[in-house]
């Protein structure tokens, strides 16, 4: 891939663009068990609902409950069509607490693009070459690395709990995306306020990427009063 | 060098304001002494900030509202000639209007001044029209310039659409953040005022319709500060994520074995909602009192409709007629001996009869009771018989003077009764609401009373595997089921069950029970014990269940209802090949029983 870039630009718009339908496919896909592990490990809903699946040589625990994975998978379709065309910059799962409403918990995910950098500065020719030498010096990634680093994330998450306050079981949880003025926005989705935690205690966990995305994973919590 | 004074604000700033401006910048009390000139309507061109306009604003301000004050000379003082005077700027929010002398030659150090007050997010340079010093003891300039241009800046704000996404954060409340965080909010004011004057050009005075290039980089500026970027939007999947479908104790989640507890998987147990066979069972009784169904032993089936006892083969599938009684009279109650050889049979008359089933020969005739006995129970050679006068009589069927206790308690008639399956214990229900548990060995008085039930009770039913535990089902109007240890008499556990409980069936491979239930729902429903967590219902008759009765092998249930059918439920079907340790003693002791009793 990075020899093509350099021949033309034709080409490396091509090249960019399978490659993204791959990568997005990889993200897309570990939001999906990211939600599904959170929705788990914090409770949100009961453990039986839950069964495992083997997944980046892990076992996942994916939700059961029909409306459950019906409601994942409107969130994951739509958040699919906008991670092909790069809309997205940052995914996240808000726990809220049903009592006050509240967000008590907030796991944050935030996407860079790779490609997208250089389309943006692609006006001046320094930031496009910039560009071009960043996704060449990260050498290719096999598909085993990425699984390993998506790994350790889960890994991070599930040992989470152990520094996460406690919840008191009555939770929710609501899905916010970060998207470009102008993506297209079905009617599903509406203008939010960034559900911030005031006075959040911030950890940040690991991250990973492919070849056009990096995804860094950050989680705020009320601390305990 | 003009000479204006320091004003110190005597009213709100917004009284001011609207006493100023509103009504289209009508001039202020214009006073005699007041030129025409010194009106406050700005031409298109003038800027309120321009020039010799300030010593105006003060002189008029003066002589209406504002009173001078002592400060100002100070201030004044400082903010000419002091290098000190930078300072005062960033902390004291001084605002002096500057003539026209003043303003050329201050500017380069102004323009720090600014810089400063903004915290650094903004970059505004300002090239001529550089007017103010802030200054907080003369904050009435700069709240009349800077709420003029709060209104400026939401009038542009509301024009253009590319401000959307500011304005936004702004009514998230989460614009000003920043500079609520490191300064105070005087600063916001001030800072509402500086940026103002981004707007106040004179251009801005003509058209607001495109926001100025330093607009945008200020807007630029608060959209980072606020941790968004223009050309971004937060959205949220709008619908509610589904209910969850009861709360989660995260602690016991934590906990959680790695193997699924017995508890998990008895849940999952899948149980035959359709009955395996159905049964007429014409001329029922429609009474709650009565007992007329019960499995033997031996498998075989007794139940009385009307006048008669009929008694049906599990396994042939035979059905005989045992018995009939006279025409003034029906049968209340039917009740095999432990050992299956012999049905015990109450008539409403109070009669009690002892048919040995193999020959199809009575074998005797007890009285003793002038009611209907709707209930009784068999331990060994005594029988218990409950009657409609609410007496408890126990008979030693082996001799002539049969009755050897009486037993009382119960005002009301007497639905329930239940011998421990060790015999050192009896449970009686009646009509009166009450629950007695006797000891065996002394039935003087019962044991315990229990009045917690608020209907009559007619289902009672003693745990298998834990023998001082009770169950008793409550009526109608109390839809409970009550769990009793009869050694010390405390209740341990209670489901509302939300209907008529008409009998309580342990299972003895489950750590389960079935109830049965009458009006409203007619259905049957397992429950887990000790977590009483509702496993299934049956929707099983049109009617109310009046009976019930396990199989002596405990994997089916019969149920008799008042639509007079009787259905056969697997409700406990054990899982091929794996029986349970609990059930297996019972089971064998079964299989033996029922071995004597086919050679016999």
């Amino acid at each position: 891939m990075p020899p093509a870039k350099k021949e033309s630009k034709d080409k490396e718009k091509n090249t960019h663009k399978l490659a993204l339908k791959g990568s997005s496919k990889t993200v897309t896909e570990f939001f999906e068990y990211c939600i599904n592990t959170i929705l788990f490990q914090r409770g949100v809903y009961p453990p039986e609902d839950f069964t495992a699946v083997k997944k980046y040589g892990l076992n996942m625990l994916v939700s059961q409950d029909d409306q459950v994975k019906a409601y994942i998978k409107k969130i994951m379709s739509q958040l699919n069509k906008w991670m092909l065309k790069s809309k997205i910059s940052k995914l996240i799962i808000v726990i809220t607490s049903k009592e006050t409403g509240e967000p008590v918990e907030r796991w944050q995910f935030d996407v860079q693009i790779f490609g997208k950098d250089s389309k943006k500065k692609s006006s001046s020719k320094a930031a496009d070459e910039n560009a071009a030498s960043t996704t060449e010096q990260a050498p290719e990634k096999s598909e085993q690395d990425v699984q390993q680093e998506i790994q350790s994330i889960f890994r991070q998450i599930t040992a989470s709990v152990t520094f996460l306050p406690m919840l008191d079981g009555n939770c929710t949880f609501n899905v916010l995306v970060y998207a470009d003025q102008d993506s297209e926005v079905p009617l599903e989705w509406g203008d939010s306020d960034a559900k911030d935690i005031q006075d959040a205690e911030k950890v940040q966990l690991r991250s990973f990427s492919t070849n056009n995305h990096k995804v860094d994973t950050l989680v705020s919590y009320r601390l305990a009063e | 060098m003009a000479s204006p004074s320091v004003m110190t604000p005597i009213k709100r700033r917004d009284g001011l304001f609207s006493t100023r401006f509103a009504g289209g910048r009508a001039p202020l009390t214009p006073s005699p002494q007041t030129p025409k000139q010194q009106n406050f309507v700005l031409d298109k061109d003038e800027s309120i900030h321009r020039g010799n306009l300030f010593p105006r604003f003060s002189r008029s301000i003066s002589k209406t509202n504002v009173r001078d004050s002592p400060k100002s000379n100070i201030a004044r003082h400082v903010s000419n000639n002091s290098p000190r005077r930078l300072e005062l700027g960033v902390s004291d929010w001084n605002l002096t209007g500057t003539g026209p002398s003043a303003s050329n030659k201050a500017t380069p150090s102004r323009t720090r001044n600014l810089k400063t007050v903004k915290t650094g997010k903004t970059k505004i340079s300002y090239t001529s029209a550089d007017r103010f010093i802030p200054s907080r003891s003369n904050s009435d300039a700069i709240t009349n310039s800077g709420v003029n241009k709060i209104e400026k800046k939401e009038h542009s704000r509301s024009k253009s659409s590319a401000e959307s996404v500011l304005a936004s954060a702004a009514s998230a409340s989460s614009a000003f953040d920043l500079g609520r965080r490191s300064t105070h909010d005087d600063d916001i004011d001030a800072a509402l005022g500086l940026d103002g004057l981004n707007l106040d050009d004179d251009e801005d005075d003509k058209t607001y319709n495109k926001p100025s290039p330093k607009t945008a980089a200020y807007q630029n500026e608060i959209a980072k500060a606020c941790d968004i970027s223009l050309g971004q939007r937060i959205l949220a999947f709008k619908p509610a994520a589904p209910e969850s479908s009861r709360p989660i104790d995260l602690r016991s989640q934590y906990n959680r074995p790695l193997k699924p507890t017995a508890a998990a998987t008895q849940f999952r147990r899948r149980v035959a909602t359709a009955p395996e066979r159905v049964l007429d069972a014409p001329g029922l009784v429609d009474d709650y009192y009565l007992n007329l169904l019960d499995w033997s032993s031996g498998n075989q089936v007794a139940i009385g409709l009307e006048r008669s006892v009929y008694v049906w083969s599990a396994e042939s599938g035979e059905v005989n007629s045992l018995l009939e009684c006279p025409a003034d009279t029906y049968i209340a109650s039917v009740k095999w001996s432990q050992d299956g050889a012999y049905v015990a049979a109450g008539l409403g008359t109070g009669e009690v009869q002892i048919w040995d089933v193999e020959e199809g020969s009575k074998l005797r005739s007890m009285f003793g009771h002038d009611t209907r006995v709707g209930v009784m129970g068999w331990n060994k050679h005594l029988l218990s018989t409950g009657a409609r006068s609410g007496l408890v009589y126990n008979h030693d069927v082996r001799i002539a003077q049969h009755k050897v206790a009486e037993l009382v308690s119960h005002t009301g008639e007497v639905c329930g009764l239940e011998w421990r399956p060790d015999g050192a214990q009896l449970a009686t229900g009646g009509n009166d609401n009450l629950v007695s548990i006797w000891d065996a060995r002394s039935l003087n008085a019962p044991k315990f009373q229990k009045t917690n039930h608020k209907a009559a009770v007619k289902a009672l039913a003693w745990c298998p595997w834990q023998s001082n535990l009770l169950a008793t089902g409550g009526g109608s109007h109390d839809r409970m089921i009550h769990f009793w240890n009869t050694t010390s008499g405390a209740r341990t556990n209670s489901i509302d069950t939300g209907s008529q409980v008409t009998s309580l069936k342990w299972s003895t491979s489950y750590k389960e029970l079935v109830s049965s239930s009458g009006f409203p729902d007619n259905s049957l429903s397992i429950w887990s014990y000790p977590t009483l967590v509702k496993n299934v219902e049956i929707p099983a008759h049109e009617s109310r269940v009046l009976h019930s009765c396990l199989s002596p092998d405990g994997q089916m249930l019969a149920t008799a209802a008042a639509d007079e059918s009787l259905k056969f439920w697997k409700v406990f079907e054990k899982k091929a090949g794996a029986s349970a340790a609990g059930a297996s003693g019972v089971a064998s002791a079964k299989a033996s029983l029922t071995k004597t009793t086919t050679i016999r």
